[in-house]
Order: C-alpha cells, then sequence, then structure tokens
C-alpha cells in the first residue's frame, strides 16, 4: 500500500512537472518564461488533494455503511414473528386417557407436523403488501358486465354531446307553440314542501 | 237514463314502461313486443290490434333482442348474458341457456328460423341451434374486441354482418372468420373525432348491408369490396333502429329525435332500370327516442321508449312474400304506433288508419262498488284509493266540488320473488344446457289484483306467490292483515275475480283451469274447487267473470274458448261457440244471467247462460250487422259493466270512448251517424224520440283505463292524461323549432 501511494506521488509529481512544463494556452502565447513552481508547493498541493481524495472516499464508504445499516435494520423490524397458533392438543403433553391406539397419536404427529408446516409458511410468506381479499361469489360478475354495458347505452344516449333537455322544458315549449296556448307543463318546483316533509318526518 | 254523477278518477299515476324491442311474424301476422322493464307482449294484428298474451317482466330481466324462429318460439336475449325462450302458453320464460359471452346485445335467427346469432359484450359472434326442446350451442364465430351491437344476417344464411362500435364485419359462416371489415368513423376531422356506434345493420341479397349509426346517418355498403355506396344523413341525432321490408324495397329507421324516416328504393327516372335508395317519409309520430322498428308488409311499425333503456336493432324481418308489410316503431314514450304505407292499402278506410297503442289491454283497475274504493295495479305494487264525494248537484256539463277529497288507503308493495329450486348444472365446464331460468333478484312483477266489493279483501298474483289481504275499515283508516295459510295452488294466477258477494275468490291459472277459493270471515281462505273444461287445453286463463247470483262463472283461455261453469255444483255448464277472434271483455247481467262478449273485431254478442244459446237481441244484433263507425274504432273493449237501476243498459269502454248500450232502443242503420248525442241534445224532445239509437256513446274523457256505474247514478271514469305520463319521461332530445 506505501509503495502504491509513492508511485501515485511519483505519478503526480511527474504529471505536474509535466503540467508545469506545458504553457497553459489561456496564458501566453509562448512569449513569456514559465512561472517558477517550488517543489515544495506543489507537494503541499498534491498532499492536500490526496487528503480531499481519501475524505472523500471515506465518506463514501461510511455512507455507503450507514445505508447497509439502515436496510438491516429495517429488514429485521419487518421480519415480525406471527403469534404462535394455539395448539390444542400438544403430542408431548401427556394425554389424560393412557389408553391411545397407536392410530390417533399418529395423526396427532401429522397434524403437529402439518401445523408447523402451516407456522413456517405464515412466517414466512407473511410480509405488508398492497391487497385487498374480495369474496368471488359476492361480486356477481354478471352484475358488473350488465352495469358497464347499461351505462355504456346511458352515456350513449343521454351522456354530454346528446342534445338533451328536459321533458318539462321540451312539453312546456311545445304546449306555447300550439295554435290552442296551454300552461306550462308541471311548474310546481318539486322542492317545494320539502321542509314541509322534513318536519314531518321528524 | 237520468244525468250521472261522474268521478272523474286522473290520479292513477300510470307510466307504462318503454318499448325496446319488437318482432313480427309474418305467417301468422303477430307482433311480439318486448319492455324496458323486461314485460313481453304479444299482439295479434289481424283483427284489430289486440294484445293477446302478456308475460309481465321483472326487474332483473332486460330484453334486448327478440326473435321469432322455428315456427311460433319466441326467444329473448338481454343484458343478464342468457337467451330465454318464452313459453307463450303458460305465459312465463320457458327455459335459458347463458350465451358465455357476457351481455347480449341482439340476436336474430337466420331465414329458416333453425339457428340463432347473437351479439355479444365481448365482441363474438355465437351461432346456436333451435332444436325441438331448446336451443344448442352450435359455434362460436370469430371475435374482435368490440362489442356487437347489431347483428343481420344475409338471407342466404351464409354470412353475417355485425356492427360494432366504429367498424362493421361481416362473417362468413362456415368458416367462422372475418371475411370483411369496413371503418365506420373515416371522415371526421381528427378533433371532432367521437366514437360512431352501429346501432342498427341489415345485411340485403344482392350484397348491400345497410347500416345506422349515431351521428345520424344511414350508410349502404357493398360488403364485398368495403365501399360506402350511398350515405344519407336523416338526422343530427343518433338513427337507433332500423328494419327492411321483405322485399327488400323499402327501409324504416327510428331516430334519437322520435322520428321515424322510410327510405324506399325508387328507380332514377320513370321506366329506368337503375334505381337507388330515397329518403322519402318522415313521421313524427313519437316525443322520444324510437328504439326499435319493425316492417310489415302494408305498415310502419315504431315503438316508443320509456325510460332507461335504450333499445336499438331493427326487427330483421322473416321471409314471407304472403302479407305486405309495415313498419312498427317502438318509441321511448311506451307507444306502439302502426303506420300503414298509403301505397300499400287497396282502399281508404280502416286499413289506412293510423294507430298508437300506449296502454295495456289489460284491466288494470278493479272497483269495490259498495265501499267505492280503487284498487290501482302497477308493476310491483297496488294502491287503494277512496273515491271523494261531494254534495252539491248541478246539470250537464257542470264541474262540481269536491267536498271530501280522494283518499289514498293503502299501498301494498310486492316483495321479492321465492327462489324456484333449481341448480345450474356446474358452471362453465360443460356445454350449456338448457336450464329453468335463474330466480331473478328483485321485487317480482304483479300478473293480476282484485279487491272485494265489499272493499275487505285485496288480493294479488306475482309469478310465484299469490298475496290476499284482509282490510279492515275502521273510521276513515284502515287496517291491513295478511292471510296466512293461503293454498299452493299451480302459480301464477292470470286472472283474479271476488264473486259479488265476497264470499269467493276464483282464481284463473293455467291449462284453463280456474281455482275456487272459500274467503272465511276473520281472516282464512279455503280451496273448494278446481274446474277445468272437458276437452283440456294448454293455454291459460286470462278472462273471468262471475254472475251477481253466484251461480255461474265464465273463463277464457288462450284459445279463445269460452266455458261457462256452474258453480251450484262444480261442474263445466256449456261452451260458447267459438269464434275467430280474440275476447277482449266479458260480463254476466246481474239479472238475466246473459253473457255478454266482446271480441277484439269490435262484435258483440250476448249468450243466454240458463238457455246455452244466444239471446234473441244478439240475433238481431248480428242480422243487423253493427254500425261501421262502430267496427273501425282503434282500440278493444277492455270493460262491460251494468247499471244497477237499469237492466236493459250495458255500460262499455275503450280507451277513447264509453257507451252506454240500450237494448231497449233501436239499432243505428249504417246511414245515421253512431255519434249522435251531441245534435241530439239540441233537438226538442219529440224529435229526439225519432232518432234515438241504442248506442249512446261520449267521447269527452279520453284516454280512459275504466269505466264502471256505482249505485244512485254515480259513475267513476279512471283517466290517464298523455301528457301526466310524458312529463314522467327521460329527457328528449332538444329540438330547436323553428322561429325560437
Amino acid at each position: 500500500m506505501v509503495r502504491r501511494r509513492r508511485k501515485q506521488e511519483e505519478e503526480e509529481e511527474k504529471e505536474e512537472e509535466e503540467v508545469a512544463a506545458v504553457p497553459s494556452p489561456a496564458a501566453s502565447d509562448g512569449e513569456d518564461a514559465p512561472e517558477e513552481l517550488s517543489f515544495g508547493a506543489a507537494a503541499a498541493a498534491a498532499e492536500s488533494e490526496r487528503q480531499l481524495a481519501g475524505e472523500a472516499a471515506r465518506r463514501h464508504r461510511e455512507l455507503l455503511k450507514e445505508k447497509r445499516r439502515r436496510r438491516q435494520e429495517l429488514f429485521v423490524e419487518q421480519k415480525v414473528t406471527p403469534p404462535s397458533p394455539p395448539i390444542p392438543s400438544h403430542p408431548s403433553h401427556p394425554q389424560p386417557g393412557h389408553k391411545q391406539p397407536g392410530s390417533k397419536s399418529e395423526k396427532q404427529s401429522e397434524g403437529r407436523v402439518l401445523k408447523q408446516v402451516k407456522q413456517d409458511k405464515a412466517r414466512g410468506a407473511r410480509s405488508k403488501g398492497n391487497y385487498t381479499a374480495m369474496h368471488l361469489k359476492d361480486q356477481s360478475l354478471t352484475g358488473l358486465h350488465q352495469q358497464t354495458a347499461k351505462d355504456f347505452v346511458y352515456s350513449h344516449l343521454y351522456g354530454p354531446g346528446t342534445n338533451r333537455t328536459s321533458a318539462n322544458e321540451f312539453f312546456s315549449l311545445a304546449n306555447k307553440k300550439d295554435p290552442v296556448k296551454k300552461a306550462a307543463v308541471q311548474f310546481v318546483d318539486k322542492s317545494w314542501g320539502k321542509c314541509k316533509k322534513k318536519k314531518k318526518k321528524k | 237514463m237520468g244525468p250521472l254523477e261522474v268521478h272523474r278518477v286522473r290520479f292513477f299515476g300510470l307510466v307504462p314502461a318503454g318499448v325496446r324491442c319488437l318482432a313480427y311474424l309474418p305467417r301468422r301476422r303477430r307482433l311480439a313486443l318486448a319492455r324496458t322493464d323486461g314485460a313481453v307482449e304479444v299482439y295479434g294484428l289481424e283483427e284489430g290490434c289486440f294484445q293477446e298474451k302478456a308475460i309481465p317482466g321483472h326487474q332483473a330481466r332486460s330484453v334486448e333482442a327478440l326473435c321469432w324462429a322455428a315456427g311460433e318460439r319466441l326467444f329473448g336475449a338481454g343484458l343478464s348474458g342468457d337467451i330465454t325462450e318464452y313459453d307463450l302458453q303458460r305465459l312465463r320464460p320457458a327455459r335459458t341457456v347463458d350465451g358465455f359471452g357476457g351481455p347480449i346485445w341482439s340476436m336474430v335467427a337466420n331465414g329458416g328460423g333453425t339457428r340463432l346469432a347473437i351479439g355479444c359484450e365481448d365482441g363474438s359472434v355465437k351461432l346456436f341451434q333451435v332444436v325441438p326442446g331448446g336451443i344448442q350451442f352450435e359455434k362460436n364465430l370469430d371475435r374482435q374486441k368490440g362489442r356487437v351491437l347489431c347483428l343481420s344476417w344475409h338471407p342466404s344464411g351464409t354470412h353475417i354482418a355485425a356492427g360494432s362500435i366504429d367498424f362493421i364485419r361481416v362473417l362468413d359462416v362456415r368458416s367462422g372468420r372475418t371475411v370483411q371489415r369496413i371503418m365506420v368513423n373515416y371522415h371526421v376531422p381528427k378533433p371532432k373525432k367521437r366514437e360512431c356506434v352501429v346501432w342498427g345493420i341489415a345485411f340485403l341479397s344482392d350484397g348491400t348491408v345497410v347500416s345506422s349509426d349515431s351521428f345520424g346517418r344511414v350508410q349502404f355498403w357493398d360488403w364485398e369490396r368495403g365501399t360506402l355506396l350511398e350515405s344519407h344523413t336523416v338526422s343530427t341525432s343518433a338513427v337507433l333502429s332500423l328494419a327492411v321490408s321483405e322485399k327488400e324495397d323499402s327501409i324504416v329507421v327510428g331516430t334519437s329525435t322520435g322520428a321515424t324516416y322510410q327510405l324506399q328504393l325508387l328507380p332514377v327516372k320513370a321506366g329506368s332500370q337503375e334505381k337507388r335508395w330515397v329518403r322519402t317519409k318522415p313521421f313524427q309520430y313519437h316525443t322520444h327516442d324510437v328504439r326499435a322498428v319493425a316492417h310489415s308488409p302494408t305498415a310502419l311499425i315504431s315503438g316508443g321508449r320509456g325510460a332507461h333503456q335504450a333499445g336499438w336493432g331493427g326487427g330483421v324481418p322473416l321471409p314471407d312474400a304472403s302479407s305486405p308489410r309495415s313498419a312498427w316503431l317502438p318509441g321511448l314514450d311506451a307507444q306502439l304506433v302502426i303506420r300503414p304505407l298509403m301505397e300499400k292499402v287497396q282502399r281508404k278506410g280502416y286499413e289506412a288508419v293510423l294507430r298508437k297503442f300506449t296502454f295495456p289491454h289489460r284491466r288494470l283497475v278493479s272497483c269495490a262498488r259498495k265501499a267505492r274504493l280503487l284498487l290501482f295495479q302497477f308493476s310491483q305494487h297496488l294502491e287503494l284509493w277512496r273515491l271523494g264525494s261531494t254534495n252539491e248537484t248541478g246539470k250537464d256539463g257542470e264541474v262540481l266540488p269536491v267536498c271530501r277529497m280522494p283518499e289514498h288507503l293503502l299501498q301494498l308493495k310486492s316483495k321479492v320473488g321465492l327462489g324456484r329450486g333449481c341448480g345450474r348444472g356446474l358452471g362453465g365446464l360443460c356445454r350449456p344446457r338448457s336450464a329453468p331460468p335463474r330466480p331473478p333478484q328483485g321485487p317480482e312483477h304483479i300478473y293480476c289484483s282484485c279487491v272485494s266489493p265489499c272493499g275487505g279483501w285485496v288480493a294479488y298474483s306475482t309469478a310465484s306467490r299469490f298475496h290476499l289481504y284482509r282490510v279492515q275499515h275502521e273510521g276513515d283508516g284502515v287496517s291491513v292483515k295478511k292471510v296466512p295459510g293461503v293454498p299452493k295452488l299451480l302459480l301464477p294466477a292470470y286472472q283474479l275475480q271476488c264473486a259479488s258477494d265476497a264470499g269467493r275468490l276464483f282464481v284463473g291459472s293455467e291449462r284453463g283451469s280456474v281455482h275456487v277459493l272459500q274467503l272465511l270471515e276473520p281472516g282464512g281462505c279455503k280451496h273448494l274447487h278446481t274446474l277445468r273444461p272437458p276437452a283440456g287445453t294448454a293455454e291459460a286463463v286470462y278472462l273471468l267473470a262471475s254472475s251477481a247470483d253466484g251461480n255461474w262463472l265464465a273463463a277464457v283461455s288462450g284459445d279463445w274458448e269460452i266455458h261457462v261453469y256452474s258453480l251450484k255444483h262444480f261442474k263445466h255448464h256449456c261452451t260458447v261457440p267459438t269464434y275467430s277472434c280474440a275476447v277482449t271483455a266479458l260480463a254476466i247481467h246481474p239479472a238475466t244471467n246473459n253473457l255478454v262478449i266482446a271480441y277484439a273485431d269490435q262484435q258483440l254478442f250476448e249468450f243466454s247462460i240458463p238457455e246455452k244459446q244466444y239471446t234473441a237481441w244478439s240475433r238481431t244484433v248480428q242480422n243487423c250487422g253493427l254500425h261501421k263507425a262502430w267496427l273501425e274504432r282503434d282500440s278493444p273493449i277492455t270493460h262491460i259493466a251494468f247499471n244497477p237501476q237499469n237492466p236493459a243498459h250495458i255500460l262499455l269502454h275503450d280507451v277513447y270512448m264509453f257507451c252506454v248500450l240500450d237494448k231497449s232502443l233501436p239499432l243505428p242503420d249504417a246511414s245515421t251517424p253512431l255519434l249522435n248525442q251531441s245534435t241530439l241534445k239540441q233537438l226538442p224532445e219529440h224529435a229526439r224520440q225519432r232518432q234515438l239509437h241504442a248506442f249512446k256513446i261520449c267521447k269527452k274523457f279520453q284516454p280512459l283505463l275504466f269505466a264502471e256505474l256505482l249505485e244512485e247514478n254515480r259513475l267513476v271514469l279512471v283517466e290517464r292524461p298523455l301528457a301526466d305520463i310524458r312529463a314522467q319521461l327521460p329527457p328528449p332530445v332538444q329540438q330547436q323549432p323553428f322561429g325560437t
């Protein structure tokens, strides 16, 4: 590591020398003599640059570490253990009756295995997600289709773009244009008497 | 007869459901009609236009397409995705097959009536074969994205044209593939691009596809090349329905504004071979959308749509060269309009008359004569009202002030029906077999209802239940109690009638049978007997009449046979001689026990039950013949009543008039005007006597739904002004009248 650094320093010095040797094109047209650059100043500059780079690298490393740490903590949090299901009869517990047929204990052991499998499954598959569960039987598919169909028809016949007017207006106009003028249809506003009805209900 | 006090009842808020689709059966001259509430009706157009059969609808049932197939079988399909076959004898849906394509938008039968094609929501066209006992799935044709809104078979049965949104396609039936796809929405500039919905389509035998779309255009396409032959813009609003005549020389279209147009194929010059389609006649008979049209040989038929549902699809006429065509146009305003085409009508007369049917030809109002109550039957509830009264008297034509307003006593709502225990099979795994219809959700529609003359009993029947209520009048109010333990009868009941003494209830059922129930006093009923016609019949009873003394009962079934039963011995008494028309009304005279019958061709007969033969007066009427103006009325007589004061009077009414027939007066001959009441009033007494004749007709009260004579010279008339119905309909298309 030290050798690498020395090599780096040498390279940098060389570069600096080369840089110093090459006149900057913007500075002059080549008439003036190059500026004198002492070794110490160059070395100090190189040192400071190295330090900066090192600090940047260190900060970057620490940032990554921080991120990793946080993710680890998040995983640990998410990994919530499920409540253990109530085990009705633990096969390891002594049964009240010793006269058990062998098949029963076998079944119990199977049950235990199944339960354990279920528990494992529950623990492994459990995750917070963005889903809702629906009972398909409750949602009648035909009902949804029918509703879509009806909406289609309604929107094409009565939706925006169709030039519809209210029945009252239509017939009132017809009554007024008649040779024998009649009253407009349904003068009465339906909202009249609503407060009275509300009071009655109360 | 002296002055009558008229109770002019206008609070029956009936709004008939709009007509959604039509199907014409040329061979039998029958028209099937489906309404927006799922009701299906069949009209016979031969003599008069009488509503012969009516199948009440249901909230969950929606019928979008109706067609006749395999003779006289009626099929309907709707947004529930099922194809239903209707049993016209038992007046109910017979069997249902799921189409498995989502909501079904259109259904058409091919020329021979052997196959049905349905257009579904998912864009597929499915073929079904009509077999005895049901229908069987045959195959799926090519499916493309976009709902198939209308279909039409080519008369040869080899191709089907399907209209969708923005395009039309032609499918080859044998291979099932789409052989042509025509874009309809081609020339509208980009910013104004709207969906072009093809509402109606027809496939002519020369390969022309006629389409009607939502831009108000009727377009003619050459299907092989996919090019537009002609385009007619008939309206600014959508053209919702299309129907072609059998000879393919006339098309009728219905628009959203209520206007219907006829397009005819006429030669360009007189005598030239080249023909072009020309828009000839506009008609404005409806105020709202015309969602179904049909073309019969002599007339254009249209139906109005009522509230919510849109209908489309023109009825594709079944090939039948015999009868001329009319077009039927159903409109949104629940009117069925039959407009005969003048050039097809031979003579100017009754056949050339425009007919409009708004109200059902069934009795929807029952009257409790002694208690002065009226029972109104709506599709999902009943209302019981008490008539108002007045203390004043007046002269002819005066309006008397009402001292006691009519009261709304009771409202009975129909309940949710009983589910019939029928399984649906294995879901979608196997071919759908015909199953009895699924028990639908929601309250059931009421088939029939009646109230007893004393007002104490109210009965009504739905498709799966029979309800009987005991009504107690306590002072000004009523209390209602449901009668439990109603006997399990074969349901539904198609007609109900209470006996005059309120002791018995007659229930008209299927296969011509009538059940007699005894109404027991505190609130119960018992089944006494079931009366059946001797020969047996498959049709259901649709009219009943009972005598005032409780001895006789007359029942009419769907085969138009009138059977008279004796209630003393519970057996069949006699059958009235058969007549070639449907019976529209019947009643038994309280004093003489004569059965008065009105037929769909406006003939009147009087049959004496004890003597088992027509009365002398009836023979006289038949010998002289009825007056021409009487025979040329549009609407059938739906109710017959009698005058308690005068046994020689018969009160008849139809939609536009009511008539008091005085049997003691001479019959009018052909030269006397039939409507002479107004002239008679102006004549002095001695001149009047010379010109009086038996028919006293009043046309002042229209449209009439019910008329009845109560005691003490009171007449009850239930009217339903059309303006009141129209005010409650959904918004019509705004039209800019000239000068506004």
